[in-house]
């Protein structure tokens, strides 16, 4: 597979859209390919934020002058007093795995983020597991050989997952796939540190959590 | 293997291996109901109160679809009078906000239509042919802070590309009901989308 092709299929690859095969030729080419791995954590990055946008506000002038619209539309429909008080019903909540899943993924990426965050604000933190990595951390380095392995590792067992896929019922797909976009999006916020500040500790120390939990969350799914 | 099986152990999977929050979602927020057959019963409070609770979601949509405030606004209007023509349509069958979203889109692209604005841009055509040749610093990070660029980059999307990228990645609708909104193949609408997502990433890596 070449740069062109694998850079045409990478929003497929990253929504999870992808046959096997395409996926598995995707993940080779990016094992050694920097160029296309910076334009799919680039589009991770975009996805991510995209569903984060915070929701934006009208003018105040606006409800007045829909207001007098409905005013012109219906005479006295403004001026008709309450007929009986809305009441509010006790609110009903439900829980499905996906939700779960995602509402897990989301807090361990907004601890990472806060974790990141404040250690670059206000020095080293204590992390909620583990000691805290400090200045004069002695957390070993991520060498390049370390992440080729652990990288390779993760498509073996991405291969042998995705054989399982197929037998798969949707919900489980959706919770795997979401899952893991969760931790990809956070190994693509690491890597990030990582460039601004190679040797944060902290961030080292994220990125290969992240990356053992995603083998385990690979090795978990491949039992299914 | 049936789907409570799996749905089972996929709960074992995530007690034993990740510590999380009970969240949870809520269903039907009773309130709308409410406030929607007391707003159809011609209770203006009540559809004030509707307005209150949702204008932000439609206007952010609009805003998103058309890339400018004031047509948003414009748009914002027109879908609350048309909620208040239909709402005695309303009968709880889906969550009102679902109701108001599909309305709201409808609104948008009735406006395309009118104003003959073109979904298909097929001028963009493989305007990004050389992403292999952007240098490492395509990996420029957007953070948290940089949401304004995010949503400035998105104004400036063709109409096709953010249509289609706001429904899809903004707002989470699937490929087959966006084929079946705009009228076009899946195909095309997967292929909008990634021509979208990479023209956002040359207009934030320009910045």
């Amino acid at each position: 597979m070449v740069c062109k092709q694998c850079q045409e299929l990478l929003s497929e690859y990253i929504d999870g859209a992808l046959e096997l095969g395409e996926q598995v030729n995707i993940e080779r080419h990016l094992c050694d390919c920097e160029p296309c791995r910076a334009v799919r954590d680039d589009l991770l990055q975009i996805v991510h934020f995209s569903q984060q946008l915070p929701m934006q506000a009208p003018s105040t002038a606006l409800w007045p002058r829909i207001s007098s619209d409905l005013a012109e539309l219906t005479p006295g429909f403004w001026s008709r007093p309450l007929r009986w008080l809305v009441s509010f019903r006790t609110l009903n909540f439900n829980f499905s795995v996906p939700q779960l899943v995602g509402a897990a993924a989301a807090l361990a990426i907004v601890i990472s983020i806060g974790v990141i965050v404040s250690r670059r604000d206000s020095g080293p933190v204590q992390l909620l597991a583990g000691p805290a990595p400090s200045a004069n951390s002695d957390v070993k380095p991520l060498s390049q050989t370390d992440l080729q392995q652990l990288e390779k590792q993760i498509t073996q067992l991405s291969v042998a997952v995705e054989q399982r896929k197929e037998s798969w019922d949707p919900e489980l797909r959706t919770a795997f796939e979401r899952n893991l976009l969760y931790i990809d999006q956070s190994l693509v916020e690491c890597r990030h540190h990582l460039n601004d500040n190679p040797s944060d500790g902290v961030s080292q120390e994220l990125m290969l959590n992240a990356y053992r939990e995603k083998v385990r969350l690979l090795e978990g799914f491949e039992k299914f | 293997m049936g789907s409570s099986h799996h749905s089972s152990e996929v709960m074992a999977y995530i007690t034993t291996t990740l510590t999380m929050p009970v969240t949870g979602e809520r269903i039907q927020p009773a309130s709308d109901l409410e406030l929607a057959r007391a707003a159809a019963a011609g209770d203006s409070a009540a559809f004030e109160k509707l307005y209150e609770q949702h204008h932000r979601r439609v206007y952010s949509l609009c805003l998103r679809m058309l890339g400018n405030g004031t047509h948003a606004e414009d748009l914002t209007q027109e879908v609350f009078l048309q909620v208040y023509k239909k709402i005695g349509s309303f009968r709880g069958d889906s969550a009102f906000t679902t109701w108001l979203h599909r309305l709201t889109v409808n609104q948008v692209l009735m406006h395309f239509r009118r104003r003959g604005v073109k979904l298909e841009h097929t001028s963009e055509e493989g305007d990004f042919t050389n992403v292999v040749e952007t240098p490492l610093q395509s990996t420029r990070r957007i953070s948290m802070v940089d949401e304004l660029a995010l949503e400035k980059a998105i104004s400036q999307l063709p109409p096709g590309y953010r249509t289609v990228f706001v429904l899809h990645d903004v707002e989470g609708y699937e490929h087959e009901e966006i084929s079946s909104l705009l009228g076009v193949s899946i195909g095309t609408s997967k292929s909008q989308l990634h021509k979208g997502r990479m023209r956002l990433r040359e207009l934030l890596t320009k910045r």
